[in-house]
């Protein structure tokens, strides 16, 4: 009797003491870990890469190539910017990574006022570097470093004569491009214009547009109600494909036309994916990226000074639609 | 030694330490979440203060551009101290997920400060138009502190959420941890409780049956507690008395059986002595009488007749006076011979004696007419009855430790459960013998008289004659039977 009440009591505290250890394991360890702090001397260099259309596949790949290199590098990038061409808000952006003291900028070039007064007088300063990706701004006007990006007039060139040779030497082009034209366009308008100029059959017609998806759509009909025979569309501004095509479907097929673009816009990739797009320019967003770091951490560093003030060019590419046009 | 009280206060004293363990452990254990809890509470609290010091700080610029005075001054001037003091204790909350978001916070608060410093120093230098400039400029600074302020807050909520879920997660485990271990500590107490009364419970028990034992008259159980305390020290001392009980009953008995046996050998020689008394009518005037017919014999000239009446008249004598005494070896054997001379005038030729005596032995002191009846056994059984007589040998023969005495005849011999009966003494004595004195009381005798059994051996068969055997100690053995037979 005395032998099985103590074996039971024996038993019941064994158990009971295997839960309380396992249940105690569990209260007491933590398995939630306070990030680590930073020594505070140790201060690396921080970057900044801001743009004015976060989360497109293009800035997105550009983004990608500077953290990679940033990380190579090891110094601290942050993609920075505003989503839809928010232009108050990526200025400001880059004023407050100025007032940040930030190490570097790596900015998307805005051929504006308040851009250049920023980059101008602010950069200057709080003496910080500044980098244009992708779309330049003049160097006279943003005394900017250096520029790293296609070079878009030839990039313009490059997809005038893909559009001659798919096209023929005659036609009537619409090339359609925004009221306030930034540097970068203008570049591309110069090179396609000068290009189809040396075909005398060719004629364009320039049609402008604003910012939102009406005015396009608006520029669009204007441009068929004028011009009903024309044959290729060039989108200057590669956010101004999606709508555009929008408004031609909706009035005849899409197939007689000749649609082409550039890669910087959001949907760009997957209208040509789906052979809506005949052609369009295909730059090199991670190279931009990588580059654009390297240089700045070049000029940090004082092992470039001073960097190639026209800039450095990236590599362009045309490329095809899925489904050949017609 | 281990005591009740010492077991009492172990007790005590694991409950205790196993209280002040947990008590320990938990107020250690919430110490530590509420630290951890308040440093991050630290930093919502620091980064909050960094927006209202830098929009204080605004307004003091305000009221000091309207009204340049030293009060407003000097309150631009503490709430600038007190912004950069928050923003150095800011520069310690820096860790690898937020680094680069807080140093461009840090950075971004100096810039304030140095805007909100050159707007003053144009104010002084009256440039109006540039104070103003600066003035917005530190109004716009200060709208983005306190955005990135409550983006850093939403980084860190982010951050830290994994580790509030933890705490949450538990302070749920630690109830769990609090009612298994409730349940623990019930049941080992429950078991140390156990364990303990019966350490003191168990002892208890056997003794109370070791009294029952020793109440129901049983002594001789050694008694055993299995224990290490008092109730130990209590068994020992209960021990102790069972022994010295025991002892005391061994010898009570002793003492008893020892008065029976002297009562028995009263009775013995009260029984012979009246034997003696019936026999002996008037001994001393039989005595006299035999004294005067062996005179009469002598001067009629039977000298023959004369002799024997003198052996008669000295056996008489001698059995008179030696019953109650220790006799030599040589006296009893004097009178044997005596008596053999009076049996041989009785059966003349029929009766053949022999002895064979080792005289080193004849001062054996024994018991007072032994030797007698016990020749007189033969004499009756082997001699009488035969017509053609018979022969009885009597020897005295010094075996080391012992005398040994054989009374042998030839006659008819006896059986076994004759002979049995012999020596358990239940043949009553047959008529004819002279002294009325028979084996069985021989045998006592010689048994009290040694204080030892087996003294005597009988060998005999059916035809071949009996042989008596006498196996005398040369020492005695207790003292206090010679005493008991020689006091009287």
């Amino acid at each position: 009797m005395r032998k099985k009440v103590i074996i039971v009591l024996c038993f019941l505290c064994a158990v009971l003491g295997i839960f309380t250890l396992w249940s105690a394991e569990g209260a007491f360890r933590s398995d939630w870990q306070l990030p680590a702090a930073v020594p505070a001397d140790e201060e690396s260099y921080r970057l900044v890469l801001i743009t004015q259309e976060l989360e497109t596949p293009f800035w997105d790949k550009v983004g990608k190539g500077a953290t990679a290199q940033a990380e190579q590098e090891q110094v601290i990038l942050d993609v920075w910017g505003s989503y839809g061409n928010n232009r108050e808000d990526f200025l400001k952006q880059i004023e407050i990574a100025l007032h940040s003291k930030v190490d570097g900028v790596i900015v998307q070039g805005l051929d504006t006022e308040e851009f250049k007064e920023l980059t101008k007088e602010k950069a200057a300063f709080y003496g910080i570097p500044v980098i244009t990706v992708a779309n330049d701004v003049p160097v006279e006007e943003s005394l900017r470093k250096t520029f790293v990006g296609s070079d878009h007039y030839a990039a313009g060139k490059m997809l005038a004569e893909q559009l001659v040779k798919e096209m023929g030497g005659s036609g009537q082009v619409v090339l359609l491009g925004d009221i306030e034209q930034e540097y970068s366009q203008r570049q591309r308008l110069l090179g396609v214009t000068e290009s189809l100029a040396q075909h005398a059959e060719i004629s364009t017609v320039y049609a402008e547009s604003g910012k939102s998806d009406e005015e396009i759509v608006g520029a669009t009909q204007h441009v068929l109600n004028q011009h009903p025979n024309v044959e290729a569309f060039i989108a200057l501004n590669a956010n101004h494909v999606g709508p555009m095509m929008k408004e031609i479907s909706r009035r005849a097929e899409l197939e007689p036309y000749y649609l082409y673009s550039f890669d910087d816009g959001a949907e760009t990739a997957s209208l040509l994916d789906q052979g809506k797009l005949d052609a369009m320019i295909q730059q090199s967003p991670e190279q931009m990226g990588e580059q654009s770091v390297k240089l700045i951490m070049q000029w940090l560093r004082n092992e470039v000074v001073p960097l190639e003030s026209s800039g450095y060019i990236t590599d362009i590419r045309v490329v095809k639609g899925a489904e050949a046009g017609p | 030694m281990n005591t009740i009280q010492k077991k009492i206060w172990m007790l005590a004293i694991v409950v205790l330490v196993m209280m002040i363990a947990i008590w320990l452990t938990l107020t250690f254990y919430n110490q530590k979440v509420q630290t951890q809890y308040n440093d991050i509470l630290q930093r919502y609290l620091q980064m909050n203060e960094i927006t209202s010091e830098s929009q204080q700080m605004v307004t003091d610029l305000n009221n000091y551009l309207l009204m340049p005075s030293d009060e407003t001054q000097s309150r631009l001037k503490a709430s600038r101290e007190r912004l950069l003091g928050v923003q150095s204790t800011v520069y310690e909350l820096r860790n690898v997920e937020n680094e680069f978001a807080l140093t461009n916070y840090i950075h971004l608060i100096s810039s304030f400060v140095e805007t909100v410093d050159r707007s003053v120093s144009f104010q002084e230098q009256e440039d109006t138009e540039a104070s103003l400039t600066e003035f917005t400029e530190a109004t716009r600074i200060s709208m983005y502190i306190s955005e990135m302020t409550l983006t850093i807050i939403d980084t860190e909520l982010k951050t830290y959420e994994g580790f509030y879920r933890g705490i949450i997660k538990q302070s749920a485990e630690l109830k769990k941890l609090g009612v298994w271990m409730l349940l623990l500590i019930t049941a080992a107490l429950l078991l140390f409780t156990y364990l303990f009364s019966l350490s003191i419970t168990k002892p208890i028990h056997q003794l109370t049956k070791a009294a029952n034992e020793l109440a129901n008259g049983r002594f001789d159980q050694t008694i055993y507690v299995d224990s290490n305390d008092e109730i130990s020290f209590l068994a020992k001392t209960f021990n102790h008395m069972r022994r010295n009980i025991n002892a005391m009953i061994l010898e009570i008995q002793q003492k008893a059986q020892l008065e029976r046996e002297l009562q028995d050998s009263k009775l013995l020689l009260q029984q012979s002595q009246l034997r003696n008394l019936q026999s002996q009518i008037n001994p001393h005037f039989l005595f006299n009488t035999l004294n005067t017919l062996s005179k009469k014999a002598y001067l009629d000239g039977a000298e023959e007749t004369s002799d024997l009446l003198v052996s008669v008249a000295s056996l008489l004598r001698y059995n008179l006076k030696r019953m109650d005494r220790a006799v030599t070896l040589a006296e009893e054997e004097f009178v044997l011979r005596q008596y053999m001379e009076i049996q041989k005038a009785r059966f003349s030729d029929r009766l053949q004696f022999f002895t064979e005596l080792d005289s080193n032995c004849l001062n054996l002191k024994i018991p007072g007419l032994t030797l007698q009846p016990l020749i007189e056994n033969a004499v009756i059984h082997a001699i009488e009855p035969e017509e053609d007589g018979g022969h009885i040998w009597f020897r005295i023969k010094d075996r080391e430790e012992e005398v040994w005495i054989e009374i042998e005849d030839n006659g008819k011999g006896m059986s076994l459960e004759k002979r049995q009966q012999l020596l358990e003494g239940s043949i009553v004595p047959a008529e004819g013998h002279s002294t009325g004195i028979g084996f069985a009381n021989v045998v006592k005798r010689l048994q009290l008289f040694y204080g030892k059994e087996d003294l005597v051996n009988v060998e005999s068969e059916i035809g071949q004659g009996t042989k008596v055997i006498l196996k005398l100690p040369k020492v005695k053995g207790a003292a206090n039977h010679d005493q008991a037979v020689d006091s009287r």
